[in-house]
């Protein structure tokens, strides 16, 4: 159980997090989302005592990280994959974080077995790819067994094979009754990992609820309407009491569905030359959500077809 | 789109794992040890040190020997015996430096402290381990020129005993020089987080400005020479300094001590405040 609350971080006058408060529950995953740059990370280093708050605090089972005896058996973290010596090998880095936290030696082989690393145990770690370098991180992650897992980007520079592996991993932590908390910039991933989500955007938190809220809340739905006879059809769906917006050439329908809209139109004698009905995705819902806080944007136009998944 | 349903919770003690007590300094001075030695550059730097400090000194003594037997010599065989350790100091200082900073480049010190919040101890396990490591390589990278230069030297008839006034003691101020010297570098290192910058500063410091304020007039200039880290430090590495002006061995070495604790106090408070 993680414990945020009114969590501050200023770098001089700019504000990486804002009076963020949320918690972090046992046996789910708990997804950590937010465009780059919105203190995801920033506020995973302040849970595991690496930078110093503002103002605000955080716990981890009750107690602020740096007072736990044995950190690494209480909370495990990727952070960065590149948190490494490139001159040091696999092992020989899990030898040392092992010492400094008692932890048996045999450990190191067993969780080097269970990322899928032991053939490159004695390798200098410079010479891993970016996966690799992820599993490494992954494997100090769960080096002391820890009940608290806090895994920043995790799917990171992994192939197809290797997101379905921590994605599996990541819930088999939490149905063993560990807190797993997992930032991403990836709805999509979230979507599929993901029992609870908490969003960030600009440092400060946008949603914190279940994946259904979440779905139910931002997830916007709505029908495609293309008539040729535009301001009449409008005029009789808004009569029945929809929202009617015009787009383009199109109108999109809120409030009917799309059989109730046919029957409408149908009704009166209209014509219709598209009736479909349109469900955003969670990537447009989180896009949505975060557009007003994302730090640095490209100016693309994306396709609303493409909403359709 | 799959939306995975809630999980049951199984519930799982958060401390199971966890001892009641810190593992205590000894298991952080393990974690710094096994860190500082899979690295390529600590066994190299060893290495170098060994071979620039007892080869050079060897080198130097199989080539001023009948100089220094002859009539015409002003100069002591003591001031000879330890000479390549004057060159050796580099290699102290990348060690020192590489040390902090390696950490720093790498985004390590995130994994270090993760593991062991408490900076304190992650300090001064690093400031064991280094200072015995070179503090054990100098001593005996010190008595190896010892004894291939004194061959040369007994050959000439000059041959310096380890009991004569000051050997003895230079060949452990040798040790120690080199400790303090690895930790005055861990400490800039602390302080600047940038091997580059760092090494420059500190090789700058023992080796170009230390010899350039010799030369600075008047006793304020003497002062500033004598006080200059490199030049207070090196005294007791030496049975007879060549320079004459320089400190006497032991109050030269507690004040190089005193400098580098300076440096390394300023070095903990800034660790202890700063972001990693």
């Amino acid at each position: 159980m993680i414990n945020v609350s009114g969590l501050t971080k200023k770098y001089g006058d700019k504000t990486a997090v804002d009076d963020v408060t949320f918690t972090v529950a046992t046996g789910r995953v708990t997804g950590f989302l937010g465009p780059n740059g919105a203190g995801k990370s920033t506020t995973m280093r302040m849970v595991l005592g690496l930078d110093r708050p503002t103002a605000g605090s955080v716990t981890v089972n009750g107690r602020r990280y740096r007072d736990s005896p044995a950190p690494l058996r209480e909370v495990g973290a990727l952070l960065e994959a590149k948190a490494l010596h490139p001159g040091r090998s696999a092992r020989d880095h899990l030898r040392w974080l092992a010492a400094s936290n008692r932890i048996p030696t045999s450990r190191v082989d067993e969780v080097l077995a269970l990322v899928g690393l032991e053939a490159v145990a004695g390798t200098r770690v410079g010479k891993f790819s970016l996966g690799m370098g992820q599993r490494l991180g992954i494997a100090v992650a769960l080096l002391g067994d820890p009940p608290v897992v806090v895994l920043d980007e995790p799917v990171n520079g992994l192939d197809p094979e290797g997101i379905r592996w921590v994605r599996t991993l990541a819930r088999q932590l939490a149905t063993e009754g560990r807190t797993v908390f997992i930032s991403s910039h990836l709805m999509s991933e979230m979507a599929l990992t993901a029992d609870h989500l908490v969003v960030i955007g600009r440092g400060r938190i946008l949603a914190d609820c279940s994946m259904p809220e979440f779905i139910a809340e931002h997830a916007v739905s709505y029908v495609r309407v293309r008539t040729p006879q535009r301001g009449q059809v409008a005029d009789l769906l808004r009569g029945a009491g929809a929202e009617v917006t015009p787009v383009d050439d199109e109108l999109h329908v809120q409030g009917l569905d799309a059989a109730a809209v046919g029957e409408l139109v149908g009704d009166k004698g209209l014509y219709l030359h598209e009736l479909t009905l349109v469900r955003s995705s969670l990537e447009d819902a989180f896009m949505t959500l975060t557009s007003a806080s994302v730090e640095y944007t490209a100016r693309t136009r994306t396709d609303p077809a493409g909403a359709l998944r | 789109m799959t939306v995975t349903a809630e999980s049951r919770t199984v519930e799982l003690d958060p401390r199971r794992n966890v001892p009641g007590t810190r593992p205590g300094f000894s298991a952080t001075l393990r974690a710094e040890w096994i860190k500082f030695w899979s690295v390529r550059s600590t066994a190299w730097s060893v290495i170098a040190m060994f071979v620039i400090g007892a080869g050079l000194t060897t080198l130097i003594c199989a080539t001023s020997a009948e100089w220094l037997a002859s009539a015409e010599a002003d100069e002591s065989p003591g001031s000879f015996i330890t000479w390549g350790m004057l060159l050796a100091q580099v290699t102290a200082i990348v060690l020192g430096t590489l040390t902090v900073t390696s950490e720093y480049g790498t985004g390590m010190i995130r994994a270090t402290l993760a593991a062991t919040p408490r900076r304190g101890s992650v300090l001064a396990a690093k400031a064991v381990v280094l200072t015995g490591t070179l503090f054990v390589a100098g001593t005996v990278t010190a008595f190896a020129g010892y004894f291939g230069g004194n061959w040369f030297f007994a050959n000439e008839g000059i041959g310096i005993t380890l009991s004569e006034d000051g050997v003895l003691r230079s060949m452990l101020g040798s040790g120690l020089y080199m400790a303090g010297l690895g930790l005055l570098a861990a400490a800039v290192g602390l302080l600047i987080r940038h091997t580059a910058a760092a090494l420059s500063i500190v090789l700058g410091v023992v080796f170009v400005v230390g010899n350039m304020v010799v030369l600075l007039p008047g006793a304020w200039g003497d002062w500033t020479a004598k006080l200059m880290p490199g030049n207070a430090g090196s005294s007791v590495a030496t049975p007879r300094p060549f320079n004459p002006v320089l400190l006497d061995a032991w109050p030269g070495f507690a004040v190089f001590s005193a400098e580098v604790a300076v440096l390394l106090l300023l070095g903990y408070l800034v660790f202890q405040r700063r972001d990693a």
